[in-house]
């Protein structure tokens, strides 16, 4: 066993960091171009960031994961970009939906 | 290595249409996916129908793979050196394999030496922790233990205070190491909190029950409340209904980089199982005194 000891800092996956579309697309194992027409699809928003050149758009660094899940699947089942933006709007629902449980569960006394 | 018949693999017919090998395909990596199925030898079957269906998908391929197909399966065939290599950055089953190493296979060409070897990027590593309440609230260091291509390595990683439960860290350049010029790969960290005794979590805020007496409620009380930084006393109004939450601002979870979440508590009256002689005297006069008839009264907000 090779034991390797490395402090290391975070990079968080939430709404309030961003990711560059070189990046994004780089992460999720895709072509800048796919990540375009996701956008075009309704799929996927970048941020407002004011007049800037396309390569340098961002992205709200919360969908990284969720379009790492949908990228995995179309390689799994070469499905095409379509089926990936269905999959990221869906897989999305499914977060919002599992949050509102536990935030649900969370105020519901656990007593009686 | 042994000659692999890829379409026994999928199985299909070696004149199947394209369609066809698509179908087949689908059908057994849905039903071999390791996310969907946790059968034993799932995983490697997907990974046997993804390499076949990586070959007889594209039409080059295909060709040159069927050149192969006069061979018995199982007899030895040298494969090409970059044959099972992972290139996938992403985790995926696909192994991507090129025609040129394909046919380089078949002594149909070579790989032009003075390229050199091929880059390869570095695993993307992904794992899930799971952290208690107060270690969330307070931040701690963690060992984490990846197994990186079947090699243990353990990285330290100081979690910092106000981490939620289902959050996502990605650990840039930690995953694993590029090779010829390849990227590292990263490390996905999904953060997951235990179930606490007292508390109940939504994002930053704390939900816990505070159970009160019919007097409690009625008159209203002073008690001490549990918080993650210790004990503080809690007014409890008189005329709180059960079901109202109360709220201690700033006693929720940390929070990095903004204000700490609230803490609620969410109360629950509770009654006798049995009463003494004195408390049944006591309640039979409340009963017969009291005007309060909640089932007539205009219904109101309960909290």
């Amino acid at each position: 066993m090779n034991t390797n000891m490395q402090a290391v800092e975070w990079v968080w996956l939430d709404e309030v960091q961003s990711v560059t579309l070189p990046e994004l697309a780089r992460v999720c194992g895709i072509s800048t171009a796919d990540v375009d027409e996701l956008v075009e699809y309704g799929a996927l928003q970048p941020l407002q960031t004011g007049p800037s050149e396309a390569d340098l758009r961002m992205f709200s660094a919360d969908c990284v994961t969720r379009m790492r899940t949908a990228s995995k699947l179309r390689l799994d089942f070469d499905l095409d970009l379509f089926a990936v933006a269905l999959l990221l709007d869906h897989i999305q629902r499914i977060e919002t939906l599992e949050q509102q449980v536990r935030s649900l569960q969370a105020q519901l006394p656990k007593r009686h | 290595m042994n000659y692999k018949d890829y379409y026994a693999a999928l199985g299909v017919p070696r004149d199947a249409d394209l369609d066809a090998i698509k179908k087949a395909y689908r059908k057994l990596a849905r039903e071999h996916h390791p996310d969907m199925s946790k059968a034993p030898g799932a995983e490697a079957r997907f990974k046997e129908v993804a390499e076949a269906y990586a070959t007889l998908k594209d039409p080059e391929k295909r060709v040159a793979y069927d050149e192969l197909g006069r061979h018995p399966a199982g007899e030895p065939f040298s494969p090409p050196p970059q044959w099972g290599r992972d290139h996938a950055t992403n985790g995926s089953a696909f192994d991507e394999m090129d025609l040129e190493d394909l046919l380089a296979a078949m002594g149909r060409g070579r790989r032009d030496p003075r390229q050199g070897p091929m880059p390869r990027d570095g695993r993307d590593l992904e794992t899930t922790i799971r952290i208690s309440l107060e270690d969330a609230h307070r931040g701690r260091t963690v060992h984490l233990s990846l197994d990186d291509g079947g090699q243990e390595r353990t990285l330290e990683v100081s979690v910092p205070p106000g981490v939620r439960d289902g959050q996502k860290l990605r650990l840039r350049g930690k995953g694993g190491k590029g090779q010829n010029g390849g990227t590292d790969g990263d490390i996905y960290l999904h953060i997951t909190l235990a179930p606490h005794r007292i508390f109940r979590t939504d994002h930053q805020d704390l939900y816990f029950d505070l159970v009160l007496t019919p007097w409690e409620a009625a008159l209203g009380t002073e008690t001490e409340v549990p918080t993650l930084d210790g004990p503080v006393m809690l007014t409890v109004p008189p005329g709180t209904r059960s079901g109202r939450k109360l709220r201690l601002r700033g006693r929720g979870l940390a929070n990095g980089r903004s204000a700490a979440g609230d803490l609620y508590a969410v109360v629950l009256i509770d009654v006798p199982a049995t009463l003494t002689e004195r408390e049944r005297e006591l309640f039979e006069a409340l009963a017969k005194d009291s005007s309060f008839h909640p089932r007539t009264a205009p219904t109101g907000a309960t909290s």
